[in-house]
């Protein structure tokens, strides 16, 4: 693996601080990877008319999280770098907190311990029952 | 009281140490240090950014795939205490901890075993290129040299320098073709001398 750019990324990205502000953060990679699922994709795709969003909501790329004001936008949208730039990040899985732990070598356990002691006991419980009402029916014979 | 790890370099987070922060669908994040939260902010991806763990870990440059990764884990279920099993398991931490740098060493030592051949062909690449620049050292001519003596000289740099170079590439041929089958797997698997066999007597 050679060299990481270095040069060129910036984007014209200059205020990366007001960019970063709480209020005009946008949706994060492995949310979109949700909402790319086909049921929620169809839903954001065909939104009910909320007066409040940019374009009554009615013209929204999924991928960009982004909503436009007229179909022709969103359609010069697509067509644009910037999605397909996008199209290119979400080739991949998202980068989940998961992963952050499995790179430090920490995995996950979720096993439920000592389920198997109880299930054995319910086990032996049903067979004791079982026994004893073939021993009953034995001595009734 | 757990020992978080951060979420964009991977580095143990202690309790009242670094930032959280909490989206707006409650999912947290924490981060070690300013450094990483600004690079989160940024929206970076950590699996492209070369000082985190995730780069490190998908680029081959660390053991990926090992059974001492199988100690350490993130334990959601509660286990009921049991003073043995305590007791044990700090037995085996000690023991785990140094299999584990046993494995990385000889990890790290394969993955740079090739280094010695490419350098003595790369400086001998760049006395070819630039031989107009190598000086004859000083002690070695009495008087100042005439020009054809320095061309001299020059020519006996050169030959040496191609003579090394030949021997650095019969090196890294003879490397890359012993290892050619087993570089496919090598990003993920240290290969045999690196221990993958070694048991692991913890249990």
């Amino acid at each position: 693996m050679g060299r990481l750019r270095r040069s060129r990324t910036h984007h014209a990205k200059r205020d990366v601080h007001r960019l970063a502000r709480t209020r005009v953060r946008v949706k994060d990679l492995d949310q979109i990877e949700i909402d790319l699922r086909p049921g929620n994709r169809a839903k954001l795709e065909r939104q009910e008319i909320d007066e409040e969003k940019p374009g009554l909501g009615q013209h929204y790329c999924v991928e960009c999280a982004k909503y436009y004001e007229t179909d022709l936008a969103l359609r010069n949208h697509t067509k644009s770098k910037v999605h397909k730039r996008r199209l290119k990040e979400l080739r991949d899985p998202a980068y989940t907190l998961t992963e952050a732990e499995k790179a430090a070598g920490l995995g996950q356990d979720n096993r439920q311990r000592g389920v198997e002691e109880v299930v054995k006991r319910f086990e032996g419980m049903s067979n004791d029952t079982a026994d004893k009402e073939e021993e009953k029916k034995a001595v009734t014979a | 009281m757990r020992i978080e790890k951060c979420y964009f370099c991977s580095t143990n987070v202690y309790p009242g140490h670094g930032t959280m922060f909490v989206r707006n669908d409650a999912k947290t994040f924490r981060f070690c240090s300013s450094k990483c939260h600004k690079n989160f902010k940024m929206k970076r991806n950590p699996r492209k950014v070369r000082w985190t763990k995730a780069f490190r870990r998908a680029n081959g440059k660390e053991m990926v795939v090992d059974t001492t990764f199988e100690f350490e884990k993130r334990r959601n279920v509660p286990v009921r205490y049991d003073r043995e099993l305590v007791a044990t398991t700090l037995k085996a931490m000690e023991r785990v901890a140094e299999i584990k740098a046993k494995r990385e060493k000889a990890f790290w030592k394969n993955r740079m075993s090739g280094n010695a051949a490419k350098n003595a062909r790369d400086a001998a690449l760049s006395i070819e290129k630039h031989i107009e620049l190598v000086q004859p050292r000083t002690s070695t001519i009495k008087s100042v040299a005439g020009l054809e003596e320095k061309e001299k000289i020059r020519e006996k740099i050169k030959v040496r320098a191609a003579g090394r170079k030949a021997m650095a590439l019969q090196q890294i041929e003879k490397g890359s073709s012993s290892s050619k089958s087993k570089k496919k797997e090598s990003r993920l698997i240290p290969s045999e001398g690196a221990g993958m066999g070694m048991g692991m007597n913890v249990d």
